[in-house]
């Protein structure tokens, strides 16, 4: 743990966690952490890498050198100068060399699900099952749009029966607490050696 | 152009190339690139005179933010200046010694399930 403080009263993160929030354009991303954090605006300016490169085209802007990414991301403070950080990816795959630098040393993911788009988050699975990075589906349940059962989601986006997938109404700080509740609970299943809930590692949690 | 006498907005192109803040360096001087949710802090190291010379206004502006611990999140979206610009003036004050990172785990080291448990209550009191 950091105790390289000598001033006990001061402030500031003495912890600090972060968890990706994936999901496609429009699914409910910015509303979910909105709903639940402070909310602050982050500035990218990337030097283009050769694997950003290949998704700009620099035909006649051959002097660009850089590429800018507006983000939110959003805070969350818990007791003990613990902070959750809650950082929203971009989707379109151009800005994936930032997912690398978000997913890096992070708890976990959730990817907010359109079901009117489902298609949106066949990226977001790929990503992070290649990436061996622990996620949990959240259904934003939009009024009027047709709600499906989590059965049905589950197989159309081909998850394994351990990956949980939850309703979840995005606006409301109680429903987007329970997803956050999911995934940390779903992190904690997965250590090896970790008891949590009844069963030994690999546990199947408990499904919503 | 906004409304208020306010020429720049969020959206607008930055004035200064950002890198420029940097001398042109995209690259941190250590070549550690810090997370996003590294915490960083000002080390109450005394600025040697050699130190304040090469010191920006940008450069100072951090250390004033970081009398407190901070992440590097937190500082770059202070400042509105990009994060990879945030990164390589961070790299110099750590070099100067001006900056620590306080870890509590190894960078990019997933928490341990205590630290886990202790978010999970966290939240749960929320």
């Amino acid at each position: 743990m950091a105790s390289g403080l000598s001033d006990p009263g001061a402030e500031g993160p003495l912890a600090a966690f972060k968890i990706l929030i994936a999901g496609g354009f429009g699914a409910g991303k910015t509303t979910l952490v909105s709903a639940i954090s402070e909310v602050r605006p982050l500035r990218t300016e990337e030097a283009l890498t050769s694997v950003s490169a290949s998704y700009d085209d620099l035909q006649g802007v051959e002097n660009k050198a850089t590429t800018t990414v507006a983000m939110d991301f959003g805070r969350i403070t818990l007791g003990g100068r613990r902070v959750l950080y809650l950082f929203g990816t971009p989707g379109q795959e151009r800005f994936w060399f930032m997912w690398d630098d978000l997913s890096y040393g992070a708890l976990g993911a959730v990817i907010v699900a359109d079901t009117r788009r489902l298609a949106d988050c066949f990226a977001s699975v790929d990503y992070f099952e290649k990436r061996g990075l622990t996620f949990v589906v959240a259904i934003n349940c939009f009024d009027g749009a047709h709600r499906y059962d989590p059965a049905e989601v589950r197989a159309a986006l081909d998850l394994g029966p351990q990956v949980p997938v939850v309703l979840c109404d995005a606006r409301q700080p109680e429903s987007v607490k329970n997803v956050l509740i999911t995934l940390l609970e779903h992190v904690l299943a997965g250590l090896p050696g970790e008891d949590y809930g009844s069963q030994p590692a690999p546990a199947a949690p408990p499904l919503a | 152009m906004g409304t208020g006498g306010k020429w720049v907005d969020r959206d607008s192109d930055p004035v200064v190339r950002p890198y420029a803040l940097t001398g042109g360096r995209t690259e941190p001087a250590d070549g550690e690139v810090l997370d996003l949710i590294a915490i960083i802090v000002d080390s109450g190291r005394p600025a040697q005179a050699v130190d304040q010379r090469g010191l920006s206004p940008e450069h100072r502006r951090i250390l004033t933010l970081c009398q407190h611990p901070a992440t590097v999140a937190d500082v770059a979206s202070d400042t509105g200046l990009p994060l990879g610009v945030i990164r390589v003036l961070l790299a110099d004050l750590i070099q100067q010694g001006r900056i620590k990172v306080m870890q509590d785990r190894p960078a990019g080291e997933k928490p341990s399930a205590q630290l886990l448990r202790e978010v999970l209550h966290g939240l749960r009191a929320l």
